[in-house]
């Protein structure tokens, strides 16, 4: 999975904390209402960490996806035509972009596209600026940007 | 020696702040990317920019010896390309949880990555990185670099950075 220590943190904290509110109380022989109370808790924690778990697989499908692009897609450009931010993650600008695609053999055309930043990138993303771009084959419309 | 002086001595401009923005991710780490005590004028043949103190706090002060200078035609061949020493953490190692990478480590040379982490987009053509490494940059990088050597590289602004252990006398 695509998962560092933040991922890891968020999944242990969760899951583990999610399964003792479930057990602890039961284990200990707490009152009906309590344990009722915190196995509910639990519950949820643990669907928590379920949920993030499916999306950590996403995202490392995603990752395998772009990668397999970047071994095997056309090589072409992006020029920026327009770039702007309204929004954050994780302090990050989340950038909407218009761009003007070059792919060779195909042809030009223009599409938005929305990508997370950092500040220094997102500082740079300035009308003309020339970005690599590589295409999935099969679907143009599917490309990585290299920022 | 004071930066004035040695300024003086470079035929430099000794000024009281650059404010060079956001350029790099250490410059990113200083706030507003500010240089003071600091220095421009021409640095070298056919190169201008900028030297002096940067300092940026987290948890503690850190000071750095820093010069700032532009080479435009790099991006198209590598937007980004960071050279920090081994356990310098810089931000985009924080913000990854499950998402893929915003980088990626170049480990090409074992001798270059035990002083240092090469990080760049994860989709940079490698092939230019192998020419910019060449056998003799490598070797200086990794043998004769001082200590607290780093530099970056975004999108046509280079920085050259050493940490320094106390600030510079001005």
């Amino acid at each position: 999975m695509q998962i560092n220590r933040v991922g890891i943190g968020l999944l242990t904290f969760f899951g583990v904390f999610g399964a003792l509110f479930v057990v602890v109380p039961i284990a200990l022989g707490a009152d009906l209402m309590v344990t009722a109370i915190l196995a509910l808790l639990g519950v949820i924690w643990m669907l928590t960490a379920f949920g993030l778990a499916l999306y950590a697989r996403r995202q490392r499908h995603k990752a395998a996806h772009q990668d397999w692009i970047f071994q095997n897609g056309l090589k072409g450009t992006a020029t920026i035509v327009e770039a702007g931010s309204h929004a954050t993650v994780n302090d990050m600008p989340l950038m909407s972009l218009q761009l003007d695609l070059d792919i060779p053999g195909v042809g030009t055309r223009q599409v938005k596209r929305r990508e997370v930043m950092p500040v220094f990138t997102a500082d740079r993303m300035r009308p003309d600026l020339v970005l690599t771009a590589y295409f999935n084959p099969q679907d143009q419309d599917d490309f990585i940007l290299v920022w | 020696m004071a930066l004035s002086s040695f300024a003086a001595a470079q035929g430099l401009q000794a000024v009281p702040s650059v404010d060079a923005g956001a350029l790099t991710p250490l410059l990113v780490e200083s706030g507003a990317g500010r240089i003071a005590p600091a220095a421009r004028g021409q640095l070298a043949d056919g190169v201008s920019g900028a030297l002096g103190q940067l300092i940026y706090t987290r948890n503690k002060k850190f000071h750095f010896a820093v010069a700032l200078t532009e080479v435009p035609a790099s991006t198209p061949f590598v937007p980004r390309l960071f050279c920090v020493r081994t356990g310098r953490r810089t931000r985009d190692d924080e913000y990854y949880g499950f998402e893929p990478r915003f980088s990626k480590l170049w480990t090409e040379s074992t001798a270059l990555n035990e002083r240092f982490h090469i990080s760049t987009s994860p989709y940079q053509d490698q092939n230019w990185l192998r020419q910019l490494f060449s056998p003799a940059f490598v070797d200086w990088i990794a043998s004769k670099a001082p200590p607290g050597f780093s530099f970056e590289l975004a999108y046509g602004s280079a920085e050259v950075a050493r940490r320094i252990a106390r600030e510079c006398e001005e």
